[in-house]
């Protein structure tokens, strides 16, 4: 996009076309070494137009060749004819290979930056992740704080100073905006120009300000020679100096004090919010008593470890997408989905599974050859990120695919539409697999004083369904909060003789 | 020809495998400790001399079911202890032992003993799987009489269960159960090898652990520090859990799994410092250290309740200072350390080894252990600042229980002036950095002699 404009304001030139030149053939050359990636740099849509772009460079380098070596009304002749023949074998060539399926089109995840609510009607899986959510106000500032305000001044004082590099940032802090605002995810994108700009326009005003600050009269001091021509120059200055005098060194000296106050106060809110929001391993929760003192939960790692004990070498774990990863590096074992979200079929599959009642999920368990089922509830201790907050987001992604028609989000919700675990739950929700696995023997727990047995701490409510069996799973493992619930599935009912 | 070979074999084994009528143990008190998951045999002998001759050393032993089952065996006089050497006894197929006096017992004189024996795998989890509600029964199949090669006179003995729910013993009269005990005996006039299987099925909830593998590392610097890591792959050996692990029932019961195992105390040695307790994916949070006037005692948590036949793993390391275990004179050194230390109480160890790394340098070593160890070959490990290596000791052992805890001696030679051996590697190498960046500013490596001369134009033409 930057050589493009560069192109179009008139400002390429030998420099630019060397550096993007090499750029890209070396990069795309050594992104396509990475074999996830593979040919998609000249296979797919979205890599066209960095292609186009080089195609470009080459003609208008060419162009330029040209120009010095012909006469003028030649040379318009030849460019007028060599930009349409360009421009239909172009189109053409696109066409073709667009149709024949060689390049193929845009993908989900892209569509979705241009048209946000793409991904909710169409792909929930997408739309499931929280990263993926419109970035809001809030989040800008808790991120950026003082590079919010910094960030417009930073792009008038490149406009200001017009060179290449500027014209990069320009354009690169304007994408960056807008990809920040569609997805949370995208400020990762956005942090780097932000940061420039704001030190550009940090700059700038400081560069102004402080020559101003140490505004004293410089009457002592003069060399010698200059002294006639100094003396009338001097009153001059001497005048301007005194009418000014007071109040531009005050100002500057104000204005650089309120810059140096912002900048402490920036340092301090960046190293608090990394303290706070960005270094919590969300591995091991610790939470305070009433007493002040801390409590330490460590579920996670006490129910991977018991898996990767006391399980069978070839032992299979279903479990949500999220903890994917997790049990393969921590517990060691095989799992059905994980974090890469890479089979959205398979997913949904699972999905199914949990949204299903006991007999159905069975079925779909057996097919899947699974041995354990693994959820995370946080009803014990008011963990509010567990599988039954998630659980709305399985049913979409489970109802998304042909198999899952049959699960449809609205039989989980109660006749008023709401989404409730207590008695006016919807009976769909209080038998399905995910109800019972997160449920099963809690309705005898007494979780907070003053309330009944089974009191869910997060949902808020006592839960409905309280004194059930389950026929198909037997409990493996439960971790010392209820965290982590570990189930293992029970073989096929032995039908000898 | 044949005959005469044939009643000289005879006689022979006749006098082998014969009772010994010069030796008469006059008294015998048994006491059986069953209440832990090992079986602690103590028996007060007391000998008399009924022979001619001076006698040097005795025989006693176990039966051949018992056998692979000893762990450990004592004995002793007074304070003392005597040494104790494997024999056989031809013709008989049990376990035997020869005790060495210390001073020789004259005809018609008596003497009394302390012959101690500690078995371990002796109680057999029966039934062998328990839902989490049941209690842990176990069967211990011993010996009612004192196995001997000489004839006991009078013999008695108390078993300790530590418990009074029994479901059955053998009736093996007299007997009588009287709170946490079984007194069986008197018996009279007990013949040398007597066997009478004394079979107890009772209740018995102390932790079942099993180490199954404890390997020790001590890793010794002359500057000062021995590190120690032990790493332990533990499992409860007792009734395998059947069905399923209710949480719900376990934090409510206080009876519900009994027989699981939450937390175990290790006790250090009074000087350890900076201790660790961690496994293969990260540090283990669940843990108290106390520091204790003789000991460090250490409460440690597996990361999960250990039920039938559930195994974790981990590795706890510390530093001790070395002027308490490594001794020199000159240029022999002399490392006096424990062969393996005390993880919890009770405990049986299947198979243990131990590593020496000591440092850079060191040769001649000679390693003199306590009791019969395999000794595996030298290995050498490389680490920081190690040009050849340093070498390792390894031992290995099995079948060991907390008894066996005591110290080796390793003997090397170290010439001292080889310790400036690491700081000077540490020194050449920074040093031949800063020559080489000393010489390397001063070559001149510009392609194109243009670019100075155009400075030095340009500071020509400024002047």
């Amino acid at each position: 996009m930057h050589v493009f404009t560069l192109m179009v304001t008139g400002r390429f030139g030998a420099r630019v076309y060397v550096a993007y030149c090499t750029l890209y053939c070396l990069g795309t050359i050594l992104a396509m070494q990475i074999s996830f990636v593979g040919f998609q740099p000249v296979q797919s849509s979205e890599h066209m137009l960095a292609l186009g772009v080089f195609g470009l460079c080459q003609l208008h380098c060419f162009v330029d060749y040209l120009r010095g070596h012909l006469s003028a009304s030649d040379f318009q002749v030849l460019f007028k004819a060599t930009i349409v023949a360009t421009g239909t074998i172009l189109a053409v060539i696109t066409g073709i290979l667009t149709i024949t399926g060689k390049v193929s089109p845009w993908t989900g995840r892209f569509y979705s930056l241009l048209d946000p609510s793409y991904a909710k009607n169409h792909i929930p899986i997408i739309a499931s992740v929280s990263e993926h959510q419109p970035t809001s106000w809030s989040s800008f500032y808790f991120d950026l704080q003082l590079l919010v305000f910094l960030f417009p001044a930073g792009l008038y004082f490149c406009f200001r100073q017009l060179t290449d590099a500027n014209i990069f940032l320009i354009l690169y802090g304007v994408t960056s905006i807008y990809f920040a605002g569609v997805m949370v995810r995208l400020m990762l994108v956005l942090a780097p120009v932000m940061c420039i700009l704001g030190g550009i326009a940090m700059s700038g005003m400081l560069n102004r300000y402080m020559k101003d600050v140490d505004a004293s009269p410089v009457i002592l001091g003069m060399p010698a020679g200059n002294l006639a021509q100094g003396k009338q120059g001097d009153k001059r200055s001497k005048h301007k100096q005194e009418s000014n005098f007071v109040m531009k060194s005050e100002i500057a000296t104000l204005f650089v004090a309120i810059m140096c106050f912002f900048l402490i106060s920036y340092t301090m809110h960046c190293t608090w919010v990394t303290s706070e929001a960005y270094s919590s391993p969300s591995i091991v929760l610790s939470a305070r008593s009433h007493d002040n003192s801390r409590i330490i939960f460590d579920d996670f790692r006490e129910a991977y470890y018991w898996l990767r004990m006391n399980t069978p070498e070839d032992a299979r774990v279903m479990s949500w997408w999220d903890y994917g990863y997790q049990i393969t590096a921590m517990a060691n074992r095989t799992i059905l989905v994980d974090n890469n979200t890479w089979n959205n079929t398979h997913i949904s599959r699972v999905g199914q599974a949990m949204a299903s009642s006991e007999d159905k999920a069975y079925a779909i368990m057996r097919e899947l050859d699974v041995n354990y089922v693994l959820v995370i509830f946080g009803g014990l201790t008011g963990y509010s990120s567990d599988d039954i907050n998630k659980f709305l987001w399985m049913v979409r992604i489970g109802g998304s695919t042909d198999r899952g028609a049959h699960i449809k989000e609205w039989d989980y919700y109660t006749p008023q539409g709401e989404f409730r675990v207590d008695k006016e739950g919807s009976p769909t929700l209080l038998n399905c697999l995910m109800y019972k696995m997160c449920y099963y023997r809690f309705g005898q727990v007494y979780t907070e004083g003053g309330r009944p047995p089974g009191y869910d701490r997060v949902r808020g409510a006592e839960i409905g369904n309280k004194d059930f069996e389950l026929d198909v799973l037997e409990e493996a493992y439960t971790s010392e909060h209820w965290l982590v619930r570990i189930y293992k599935v029970k073989d096929l009912p032995n039908r000898g003789l | 020809m044949s005959h005469t070979r044939l009643l000289f074999l005879s006689f022979v084994i006749v006098v082998a495998g014969s009772a010994r009528a010069d030796l008469v143990n006059k008294n015998v008190e048994t006491v059986v400790d069953i209440s832990s998951q090992l079986a602690k045999i103590s028996n007060k002998v007391t000998v008399e001399n009924v022979g001619k001759t001076t006698l040097k050393s005795l025989i006693f032993g176990v039966p051949a079911h018992l056998k692979e089952r000893t762990s450990f065996v004592t004995a002793k006089v007074g304070e003392h202890l005597l040494r104790v050497t494997e024999t056989k006894l031809s013709g008989q197929d049990g376990g035997f032992w020869k005790v060495d006096l210390r001073s020789d017992l004259a005809a018609g004189r008596t003497l009394q003993l302390n012959i101690d024996l500690v078995l371990s795998r002796a109680l057999v989890p029966h039934p062998g799987q328990i839902t989490q509600k049941e209690k842990q029964l176990v069967l211990f199949e011993g010996n009612v009489y004192f196995f001997s090669p000489y004839l006991t006179e009078k013999q008695s003995l108390t078993v300790n269960l530590g418990t009074n729910s029994v479901e059955s013993y053998a009736r093996i009269q007299p007997v009588s159960q009287s709170d946490n005990k079984l007194n069986y005996g008197p018996y009279e006039k007990v013949q040398p090898f007597q066997e009478e299987r004394l079979n107890i099925h009772y209740e018995n909830n102390s932790p079942f652990l099993t180490i199954t593998r404890l390997e020790r590392l001590i890793e010794v610097s002359h500057w000062g520090n021995i590190a120690v890591e032990e790493t332990v792959d533990i499992e409860h050996q007792g009734a395998t859990l059947k069905g399923s692990f209710s949480r719900y029932e376990y934090q409510r019961e206080s009876q519900s799994g009994i027989s699981s195992v939450k937390s175990f105390r290790t006790a250090l040695p009074a000087s350890a410092v900076d201790v660790y307790y961690r496994d293969d994916i990260g540090n283990i949070s669940t843990s108290h250290m106390r520091v204790l006037s003789d000991s460090v005692e250490l409460e440690l948590r597996p990361r999960f309740p250990l039920f039938g036949g559930w195994k974790t793993h981990y590795t706890l390391g510390y530093n001790v200072p070395s002027y308490e275990y490594l001794f020199n004179q000159g240029d022999v050194f002399v490392l006096k350390m424990r062969l393996m230390d005390h993880v919890f109480d009770d405990m049986y160890i299947e198979h243990l080894i131990t590593k020496i790394i000591l440092p850079e340098g060191c040769h001649s070593i000679e390693l003199s252990a306590p009791y019969a160890v395999e000794r595996l070959k030298d290995t050498l490990h490389h680490t920081y600042l190690d040009t050849k290596g340093r070498p390792v000791i390894s031992v290995s052992k099995r079948q060991l229980v907390e008894n066996h805890i005591d110290d080796f001696e390793l003997r090397y030679k170290f010439a001292k002036v080889l310790m400036i051996q690491e700081p000077l590697l540490v020194i050449t190498a920074f040093f031949a950095l800063f020559v080489l960046v000393i010489i390397y500013v001063r070559l001149d490596f510009s392609i194109s002699e243009e670019e100075e001369h155009s400075r030095v134009d340009r500071e020509h033409k400024d002047k």
